[in-house]
């Protein structure tokens, strides 16, 4: 246990990152996401193919593929940034594609009436669909992106293989030092498990607090 | 003009695809002959060094010698994609020692990662480990070592035109990169404890992380940025090796008579100037020069 | 639903969104121009670059490796959905003792990076003498994580089957083992499938950890090819681009399956009423 001790200010700065990375994350996965709900049910056709070519692309990508193709790539093409923002904007557009699929079925889940409703009473796609549609979307699928949001946790442990130190790749750095692998990953385990739990705690509040009494 | 690059490259392709690829571009691997011709010179044990009941009598049997080493380590023991053949200097003193035991070069190369090593031969998933493996007290607690085998050091390479680093010393501050789970990272930690050490999986991904300013140093074996200096003009070695590590050949622990087996083998081959030959069609390929002279064997501690 | 939020675009809409079309698909040309110049300017277009991998070895290579990928995702499948088939039953046994450490396996493992796990099995186990050959150092930690995964998905299909089939079951007095392997399974079994193929996709990817414990998939293969030949960039586009086809192939099929059970179910549905 003493090794935790010990390592206590870098592992807590890994927790630091890690929380960074997945706050950051979630919060462009989110926005991205509903674009990509938008695009996907959209009256334009172009759009709407573009819509499911991004979510089949992300999708079906390895995420570790594709940090290090955008880290190391993306500066050949004349994009260069931090390596944090780098792996925030690549974790962000990889999850967005699941958000976009969670909103989709959560906006298929939605009865039809009241689409209809909505668009009888005169409000257009845009109006009906933040008025009227997501909203109701957005209940459903409070369970699905709570589930998105601890994978996207668990992921963030990727962003190691391109030179940035969150808490799995803290937790082995200690190790190679220690070479006392038992205390520490299980400690960063135990650290995974609080921040999903954390997760579980908010995602069960906001349901019970958005659940529609009929 | 970017069209007309692109459209040569889809040519390109498919005409090489078409035609299996016979060109002789240096990014293209050919069959190497790295290694057969000196296999071909190298000793065969007498039949009365394969003591009945030893190690070398269990492998000589076997017909195959099983070799904890790497695919990846360019130079040392790098898997030919073209052939499947693993190349370089330690994977050919593998085939050699082969040779010695079983009258064949056969070998098998454990892919090890460089952690499970000493486990690998205490439960005797491999005879023996090539692989850049550094002789220390430590882990001589755990493992048999024979030779020493080789020399070599860590040594700084920068982006050329960078000013300012000429020693270890002067990474402190830095941005150093260093590839993961290599021992320059314990190597910077100790000389420039400030340094701030950036780690990425492998050697061409941290080559490429310095040239696109993701550190201003990065530090490596000698021999491996010697090689990437030479490919690449915008790397530039700075500093000669500033830690000696001698290479070992690793054994089960208290195999004595193993390790009696394979240090005479050593002497052998230094001695007949095989190992000279494997330098130079490995290391020597990109190190100007006469082979270096080989260390002594048993003269460092652990050894 | 999405086609009820929207009237079919009038002739003035229609010229409007191909002006957008047009304009937006020009904007997105002239970025990739762009980036391809810069790209190019870096010299990473060059043919000497390109040109391994128009060649039939480096192919072969990364084929091999994907056979690797292959074969570690079908047997990590095969085994996770196995032992997570045993833990969403236990799951749904009514003994305490079953329920309890099942439940509790599942919700620990589900919140633990696969990647942890890797490391554990790669750096923890073998000092406590359990070195595993490098083809379970992936099969392994994957295996255990996914298992949760299959767990939850098995659990789903077995609570969305309907009560009373459980309940016919048992009145014709068949035991609750019998009764949940010939009536209850089958069902389930049917409606997960998309699940199950989008979740092995899932695994496909996770199969790129081997890249880790330097186990020869398609991932550390590439790692072993750029080293050869110093091509990173290269070698990384033509490694998503693998990925990519293997894995949409896999997702289609997902997407048959489902398009097929839901066309199945709709005519059961009809044949039932019609009865």
């Amino acid at each position: 246990m003493s090794v935790l001790l010990d390592h206590l200010p870098e592992l807590w700065q890994g927790l630091v990152v890690t929380l960074q990375l997945t706050a950051a994350s979630f919060l462009g996965a989110a926005v991205l996401g509903v674009v990509v709900t938008a695009l996907r049910v959209s009256p334009v056709r172009v759009l709407r193919a573009i819509g499911t070519a991004y979510v089949e692309t992300f999708q079906n990508l390895p995420l570790l593929v594709l940090l290090v193709l955008a880290f190391f790539g993306l500066p050949e093409i004349g994009v260069k940034a931090e390596p944090l923002t780098t792996a925030i904007v690549v974790i962000s557009v990889y999850e967005a594609a699941y958000v976009g699929e969670a909103l989709r079925s959560g906006v298929n889940s939605v009865s039809k009436g009241q689409g209809e409703a909505a668009r009888a009473i005169g409000l257009t796609f845009t109006q009906s669909l933040r008025h009227v549609i997501l909203p109701q979307a957005l209940r459903t699928v409070v369970q699905p992106l709570g589930n998105i949001a601890i994978a996207l946790i668990m992921n963030t442990a990727l962003a190691g293989a391109v030179s940035i130190v969150e808490l799995t790749t803290a937790a082995k750095n200690v190790n190679l030092v220690e070479a006392q692998p038992i205390p520490i990953f299980v400690g960063a385990g135990i650290a995974y498990a609080l921040l999903a739990a954390l997760v579980g705690l908010v995602t069960g509040r906001l349901e019970r607090r958005l659940v529609i009494l009929r | 003009m970017c069209m007309k690059k692109m459209i040569a490259v889809v040519a390109v392709a498919l005409l090489g695809l078409a035609a299996c690829g016979e060109a002789d571009n240096a990014a293209v691997p050919g069959p190497s002959k790295t290694g057969k011709d000196v296999i071909g010179k190298a000793p065969v044990a007498a039949a009365s060094d394969i003591l009945p009941g030893s190690t070398m009598e269990k492998i000589k049997s076997r017909g195959e010698l099983l070799v904890g080493g790497s695919l990846d380590a360019p130079l040392l023991s790098q898997q030919n994609p073209a052939t499947g053949e693993v190349e370089g200097f330690d994977a050919t003193m593998g085939k050699a020692l082969a040779k010695y035991i079983i009258g064949e070069p056969k070998v098998k190369i454990v892919n090890s990662a460089s952690e499970t090593r000493e486990a690998l031969l205490a439960n005797g998933t491999v005879d023996v480990v090539f692989q850049t493996y550094t002789i220390t007290e430590e882990r001589a607690k755990q493992v048999a070592f024979a030779g020493p085998y080789y020399t070599s050091g860590l040594t700084i390479a920068v982006k050329q035109g960078t000013s300012g680093i000429a020693k270890p010393e002067d990474l402190n501050g830095k941005k150093v990169i260093a590839g993961a789970n290599t021992p320059a990272i314990p190597a910077i930690k100790k000389l420039a404890p400030q340094a701030e050490i950036v780690t990425f999986g492998s050697d061409p991904e941290c080559l490429q992380a310095l040239k696109q300013d993701r550190g201003v140093a990065y530090v490596q074996d000698e021999t491996l940025l010697i090689a990437a200096a030479q490919k690449d003009p915008a790397i530039q070695i700075v500093t000669k090796p500033f830690t000696v590590d001698p290479y070992g050949i690793g054994l089960k622990h208290g195999d004595e008579q193993m390790k009696k087996f394979v240090n005479d083998w050593l002497g052998k081959i230094q001695a007949d100037g095989t190992w000279q030959q494997i330098w130079k069609d490995s290391i020597g390929t990109v190190v100007q020069g006469d082979a270096p002279q080989p260390p002594k064997i048993g003269s460092v501690p652990g050894s | 639903m999405s086609t009820v939020l929207f009237d079919e675009p009038g002739p003035k809409a229609r010229r409007r969104i191909r002006v957008a079309t047009v304009l937006g698909t020009l904007a997105v040309v002239a970025l990739a121009v762009l980036a391809v110049r810069q790209f190019a300017a870096n010299g990473q277009l060059d043919a000497d670059r390109w040109q391994p991998y128009a060649t039939w070895p480096m192919w072969r290579y990364l084929l091999t490796g994907l056979g690797s990928t292959a074969l570690a995702a079908v047997v990590s499948a095969a085994l996770s959905m196995a032992f997570g088939l045993v833990l969403a039953l236990g799951r749904l046994s009514h003994r305490r003792w079953v329920r309890g450490p099942a439940a509790c396996y599942v919700e620990v493992v589900r919140v633990i990076p696969a990647l942890l796990l890797v490391y554990v099995v790669l750096f923890a186990l073998p000092r406590y003498g359990l070195d595993l050959p490098l083809f379970w150092k992936l099969a392994v930690p994957l295996t255990l994580s996914n298992a949760a995964a299959f767990a939850e998905i098995f659990r789903a299909g077995i609570l969305s089957v309907e009560r009373g089939q459980t309940e016919a079951g048992l009145a014709i007095g068949l035991t609750r083992w019998r009764t949940m392997r010939l009536i209850v399974l089958p069902q389930a079994a049917r409606r997960v499938l998309p699940s199950i193929v989008s979740q092995s996709v899932g695994l496909l990817k996770d199969t790129s950890l081997g890249y880790v414990v330097s186990y020869g998939e398609l991932l550390f293969s590439s790692k072993v090819l750029a080293n050869y030949n110093g091509l990173l960039i290269q070698t990384y586009i033509v490694v998503a681009a693998v990925y990519l086809v293997v894995n949409m192939s896999l997702s289609k099929l997902a997407r048959t399956l489902e398009a097929r059970q839901r066309a199945g179910r709709t005519l059961s549905g009809r044949s039932s009423a019609r009865a």
